[in-house]
């Protein structure tokens, strides 16, 4: 006992340090969490915080009524998986192909990661004139140019989601690359070297051999990515605002509007209470079936 | 434990020392406060960049010695969100900016004073938006409006004229894009340019009729539908559409790229307003252009979509109202509205009896503002008029042909509904 509390005061001395970190974290992370599940239960709409009524679980009946949020869930669900599939496959050949003895491989690896690097609002800016379907568009002047008809890449209700999909992954997918890298170069030579001599061919060799030793950096990424996915926001921001219609409104997107546009303070907190619940557990159970997947190959 | 008091100390000292580093920045100018002792600093948040109303911050400076004015610029994205985050907590600007539906929460809420005293200066148009209850909640800017401009030089070579109804303006167009041009640009990408050209016939066709004046309060009150109403003269709008003039293209084009199209000539038209003159004439000094209303089936002045521009208002909880409502009154005499427009230009005053000249590029607007034809439905809609974003968003819809009229009319009266609902609780 006089060890233990020796040794928690020896360990306060230095616990102190954090107690600035702890105060905001505790004031601007801790407590608004918790109140924002007191007030999805209550009446709170226009800033008016006095007399505010408990009115039960009514705020969450009315999220599946509505047209916008119905549509939000639905596209952030597709967007999520679109990102989180194809992120991790092509980072994972990308980062193979450039794991190979390339003359080029520095700079390829760096062309890859570079938009990584910049704010989605500048990535998404760029690309809506990239995509643009005026005279300004880069990919457009390109597929008239070859006799094609213009690609409504944004302004197409059935297409422009996908359009924020490429942009993302034209984004991402380099960041996925330097993680699988960095994994990829801690997987020991030796282990290749007794595929060879048990007779595996190069796609043998990744499958029993790459695949499986890559598990952890998969887990990072593709957890990253859905959650990245679900709460997306900026790119949709900058590349459609949502439109047209409500095409690409995504939980995000409808969530703002909801709260600041339409000034429904209550019905918001529950849309992000059900967002919350949601994403942890789309989290876990991708954490369980990755922890199975990498108990397995083991 | 001497070294946790060691670390305790540091830890003090070094919040000391941050927190007097803010401190002295507040006390620097405490310091040679001496002879501006008297000067009270009223701080005015505004989502217009300080630009657009430099003029009159100077008569401010000028005419009103005992007051610094301190201005905020805001991005319009953000600027509702910090301010009612100011203003929940007790605080905020001592003026705010606002637009009607703002004004009217903020009245209802209490957060802006009544200032039904400078309410006499003021015409109804403009007043009328930023009252509640017939008390005055915020003073009315120089107003805004919105109407086709047009290329002069490409109107000149085809021999064309400004039309006077809308079959003549679908006749325009027709001449236009048989010639190679294309007839107008749009920057669909915004849910807004479809919903203000959608609405410019509703003006013409329907609200400006005597039997219909009410209908926009009515229709803020869930009282009537806009699906039963409007279709009539929003089928005839579509033609537009199904004539190929405004096409799905638009609606991956944005502001700023139709603006490009339309100054470097590529368009022959281009909807929108004042505030574009001088983004026009930066990218092309030499195009001369004018602009004409909306028009609708009978031969007319036609319409502009418009109305009051920002309002500013007092903010109830700042401790210098006497101040608030010297700069108040100084903005709402001729002198103020005159510095206010000459950084607006184009605009028009709801001050009685304050006329500007107006620049050329609004020659063939003039018979329609002298009319008083300018409007805003959504600014009667009181507590739903941010239906309009869905109804903007709808409009896309429509345009890509993924809803018809009557569909769009119905998801927007669902919606607003849905909002009036949401009020009531």
């Amino acid at each position: 006992m006089n060890t233990k509390m020796r040794l928690l005061k020896r360990e306060l001395d230095y616990q102190i340090l954090i107690l600035p970190v702890l105060i905001f974290y505790l004031l601007f992370c801790v407590y608004p969490f918790f109140s924002t599940f007191y007030y999805s239960f209550t009446d709170y709409s226009n800033m008016k915080l006095d007399n505010l009524k408990f009115v039960g679980f009514d705020n969450f009946k009315g999220i599946f009524d509505s047209d916008l949020l119905t549509i939000s869930i639905k596209n952030s669900i597709i967007y999520a998986i679109l990102m989180t599939v194809f992120q991790t496959s092509l980072g994972l050949i990308l980062a193979v192909f450039l794991d190979r003895k390339l003359k080029t491989k520095n700079i390829l690896r760096s062309m890859f990661f570079l938009p990584a690097v910049f704010s989605p609002l500048i990535i998404g800016y760029l690309w809506s004139y990239i995509m643009s379907t005026s005279d300004f568009g880069l990919i457009n002047r390109a597929v008239t140019a070859l006799g094609f008809a213009k690609i409504n890449f944004l302004g197409n209700p059935d297409l422009a989601l996908y359009s924020v999909v490429g942009t993302q992954l034209w984004q991402w997918t380099g960041w996925a690359m330097v993680i699988f890298l960095a994994n990829l170069q801690s997987i020991p030579k030796d282990l290749y070297e007794a595929a060879e001599i048990d007779g595996a061919n190069s796609w043998g060799k990744f499958w029993r051999v790459t695949l499986p030793l890559m598990q952890p950096s998969v887990n990072v990424v593709s957890v990253t990515a859905i959650i990245g996915g679900l709460k997306v926001f900026d790119i949709i921001f900058a590349l459609t605002e949502g439109g047209p219609g409500n095409s690409t409104q995504t939980i995000m997107t409808a969530y703002i509007k909801t709260v600041f546009t339409e000034g429904f303070y209550a019905k918001g907190a529950a849309f992000g209470v059900v967002f919350f619940i949601a994403v942890m557990i789309i989290t876990m159970v991708m954490m369980s079936f990755l922890k199975k997947w990498g108990e397995q190959t083991r | 434990m001497k070294k946790f008091s060691v670390l305790l100390l540091t830890a003090a000292t070094l919040l000391s020392m941050t927190l007097a580093g803010c401190g002295n920045e507040n006390n620097a100018p405490a310091a040679n406060q001496g002879e501006k002792k008297d000067k009270v600093k009223i701080r005015i948040a505004y989502w217009n960049k300080e630009d657009s109303v430099k003029t009159l911050l100077d008569l401010v400076k000028e005419k009103l010695p005992n007051i610094e004015l301190e201005y905020q610029f805001i991005d319009n994205k953000q600027y509702q969100n910090i301010i009612e985050t100011q203003l929940t907590a007790g605080a905020g600007p001592d003026i705010i900016s606002t637009n009607p539906y703002t004004a009217s929460r903020y009245a209802k809420l209490g957060y802006i004073k009544d200032i039904s005293e400078l309410a006499d200066r003021y015409n109804d148009g403009g007043k009328n938006v930023y009252s509640v209850d017939g008390k005055l909640y915020a003073i009315p800017g120089i107003s805004w409006f919105e109407g086709m401009f047009y290329n002069k030089e490409i109107f000149e070579k085809l021999n064309l004229k400004v039309p006077t109804t809308f079959e003549e303006e679908l006749a325009l167009h027709e001449t236009l894009k048989q010639n190679g041009i294309k007839p107008q640009a749009m920057g669909a990408k915004s849910w807004e340019p479809m919903m203000k050209s959608s609405m410019g016939l509703v003006m013409n066709n329907f609200l400006s009729k005597a039997e219909n004046k009410d209908f926009d309060v009515q229709y803020g009150e869930g009282k009537t539908k806009l699906d039963g109403n409007w279709n009539t003269a929003l089928e005839q709008w579509t033609e537009l559409i199904k004539r190929g003039y405004l096409t799905e293209d638009m609606l991956g084009v944005d502001y700023d790229q139709a603006l490009d199209e339309f100054a470097t000539g590529k368009a022959a038209m281009w909807q929108s307003g004042p505030w574009a003159v001088e983004a026009i004439q930066t990218k092309n000094p030499n195009l001369k252009f004018d602009m004409f209303p909306f028009y609708g089936s009978e031969p007319g002045a036609g319409w502009l979509i418009g109305g009051p521009g920002v309002g500013f208002a007092a903010n109830s909880k700042s401790k210098h109202q006497e101040e608030i409502m010297q700069i108040l009154d100084l903005i709402s005499t001729p002198e103020g509205q005159q510095a206010f427009w000459s950084d607006n230009k184009g605009g028009s005053s709801y001050l009685k009896d304050v006329e500007f000249e107006m620049p050329e590029q609004f020659t063939s607007v003039s018979e329609t503002l002298k009319a008083g034809n300018v409007y805003a439905p959504w600014n009667n809609w009181g507590d739903t008029s941010n239906v309009i974003e869905d109804y903007g968003k709808n409009f896309q819809y429509v345009l890509s042909g993924k809803m018809t009229i009557s569909e769009a009319l119905q998801a927007i009266d669902k919606k607003t509904n849905e909002l009036i609902q949401g009020k009531a609780q």
